[in-house]
């Protein structure tokens, strides 16, 4: 099985550049997730890997063998769409056997093919019927078969659980990585729901502004950001910008403007520096007592509490600072309300600086 | 009270319907009933029923032949207009909705701001000067000008509902660009393809200020003889030969709004 391979794909169009210097190796197997705000590149990277665009510069190999100029009929890439784009006109059967078609092959290997590809997503019995006969779970997995249909080298996604109601995605995620896990598919999904790459992704490449952030398993996207862009867009965080007071290697202590002094970590802190702490809202602790075990602790008046239904937002106010902190709903967690007299508390680990 | 307030209100515009419907359909109906009626003058009142104008048609070759020439020239200019109309379309719609695609849609339907006649006086002064003769293909040439923007009209709607991605999906299951246009692009557009070929074709049939100076012994059209037959004499024969055209259009229209569901007029 292949293995994906971008070197310094960039990719103007009139005045900005959608995808600047982009390079990236998906492993053999390996289910990837491109992950990042509307606009940041990910669905023209995977429009250039699946031949639909074509780079300005750099270059795509695909096991070993280079495709930048390939066109997409030639680069036997599985492509699943937003839209689905199934073809109308056509029924389940005929489009999971539009590829094996085009590949000249027997009116009976289709057949053959088309039932194990609607077995595999489990929509045995439904190939007569019209794609608009279908519900919109239902296309995604017919979909989902027309591009494994043709055993792909590759097979790619753009967002394609975006137009699924919320529990119907919930499912669909499980089921899109018990497929590719079972045939043992590389593959790359595009999704601006960073809970969808998390729960999915082998590894997560975090874009911006046409660049790669991060690359790396979802546990140390989430614990440990490269970058002060991907601290800031995973998971629910609170920012504090200050000035490094002391640094100690890759420790410091960042006085903030109304006087707390925060214990954190980074890479390239230098004393005297202008930077930024970031703290997840659930890695924070509110007691009502001190608690002394953490090296961040302050006093603070929790001013707002939103209602969540699996936890409870706090937001509180400390020496002028404005903190989240995100609680289970949970008995064994203490409950606050507007007004309260609280403690807000961290570790140094959880308090990432990042410089400027 | 309230259920026979929306009655007569129902009744009204039921009456309102017909009376706009015997407006517009009223000439014709008094055309066709000509066409059966035995007077030999017209109009004249009505005598009694007689199928003998359709019958005095086939004594007539100049129709039968200007009946063949004037279907070749509108099957031509139908053709050829949707080929240019679809090709249009087709970038226009790609585009999506940027870059000059108004003005490029108005500039393609510019011939319809352009009073028929001039155009045929224009395209014989312009062949003319240049010392050659316009003969059948300026004819079909200057037909499918006039009708393309039609079929530009029908074939951007039926883009309208096109998503351009199942081209790519059929690319990227392997499909060519040809047997992507073969299997996915052109099926899905049949409809408005059809029904731009149909309108453009009885557009060009029933045509006259258009064929007026570009048509010559060999090529004249139906309404051209039609217009040369009235000049010299009136006789319900001509509304035989009429009936049969409307006969033959409200058909064609018929079969595409029952087999395509596409409706030329709304």
């Amino acid at each position: 099985m292949p293995e994906l391979v971008l070197s310094h794909v960039t990719r103007r169009f009139s005045g900005h550049t959608a995808v600047d210097d982009l390079s990236l190796t998906v492993r053999d197997g390996e289910f990837v997730c491109l992950l990042g705000p509307s606009g940041c590149g990910k669905t023209t990277t995977l429009r250039i890997i699946a031949g639909f665009e074509r780079a300005d510069a750099g270059s795509l190999t695909l096991d070993g063998a280079d495709i930048t100029a390939l066109p997409p009929e030639k680069r036997e890439i599985g492509v699943v769409f937003q839209s689905y784009a199934l073809f109308p006109h056509k029924t389940v059967a005929e489009n999971i056997g539009f590829g094996l078609k085009m590949r000249g092959r027997s009116r009976a290997e289709i057949a053959t093919a088309v039932e194990q590809a609607l077995a595999l997503v489990r929509l045995d019995g439904l190939g007569g019927r019209y794609p608009r006969a279908l519900s919109g779970g239902q296309q995604q997995r017919v979909a989902l078969a027309r591009a494994l249909a043709i055993r792909p080298r590759l097979l790619l996604m753009d967002e394609p659980l975006s137009n699924l109601d919320a529990q119907l995605r919930e499912e669909m995620r499980v089921e899109i990585r018990r497929i590719q896990h079972s045939l043992g598919i590389t593959a790359v999904l595009v999704t601006h729901d960073q809970g969808e790459a998390l729960a999915m992704a082998d590894r997560v490449a975090v874009m911006s502004q046409g660049r790669l952030q991060q690359m790396a398993a979802p546990a140390e996207i989430y614990e440990a950001p490269a970058t002060a862009f991907v601290g800031h867009f995973i998971g629910q965080v609170n920012v504090l910008e200050g000035r490094l007071e002391q640094v100690d290697g890759r420790t410091g202590l960042l006085a903030l403007p109304g006087g707390l002094k925060l214990a954190g970590a980074g890479q390239g802190l230098a004393a005297g520096q202008a930077a930024r702490a970031m703290v997840k809202q659930e890695r924070i602790a509110l007691t009502r007592a001190e608690p002394t075990g953490l090296p961040n602790r302050f006093p603070c008046r929790v001013v707002e509490r939103t209602y969540l239904g699996g936890g409870i937002a706090y937001r509180c106010a400390a020496a002028g600072a404005s903190l989240t902190a995100l609680l289970p709903n949970h008995p064994l967690f203490e409950r606050f309300a507007p007004g309260d007299a609280a403690w807000l508390g961290w570790t140094a680990a959880d308090c990432t600086i990042f410089p400027g | 009270m309230r259920g026979s307030i929306r009655a007569l209100g129902r009744l009204a515009g039921g009456l309102y319907l017909l009376l706009l419907y015997l407006f517009v359909m009223g000439p014709l109906l008094f055309v066709i009933a000509t066409s059966f009626n035995p007077a030999t003058s017209f109009p004249s009142r009505f005598e009694g029923f007689t199928l003998s104008w359709y019958a005095a048609i086939l004594e007539r070759p100049e129709f039968l032949a200007a009946t063949g020439t004037s279907a070749l020239v509108a099957a031509l200019a139908a053709a050829l207009a949707v080929l240019v109309a679809f090709l249009a379309a087709y970038a226009l719609s790609r585009q999506g909705g940027a870059g000059g695609r108004g003005a490029m849609a108005t500039l393609l339907a510019s011939p319809l701001l352009v009073p028929q006649v001039v155009v045929s006086l224009a395209i014989l002064q312009l062949a003319s000067s240049f010392g050659i003769g316009t003969g059948f293909w300026g004819l079909v040439a200057a037909h499918a000008v006039y009708v393309m923007p039609f079929a530009l009209r029908l074939i951007l709607t039926g883009f309208a509902r096109f998503d351009f991605a199942v081209e790519e999906a059929s690319r990227s299951l392997g499909g060519g660009p040809l047997a992507t246009w073969r299997e996915v692009t052109l099926p899905l557009l049949r409809p408005s393809l059809v029904a731009g070929f149909t309108f453009c074709f009885i557009l060009s049939f029933v045509n006259l200020p258009l064929s007026l100076f570009l048509t010559g012994p060999e090529t004249a059209t139906l309404p051209i003889v039609m217009f040369a037959y009235i000049e010299s004499r009136i006789d319900p024969m001509i509304a035989a030969v009429a009936s049969l055209i409307v006969l033959a259009a409200a058909t064609a229209t018929l079969l595409l709004d029952r087999f395509l569901r596409v409706r030329l007029v709304d």
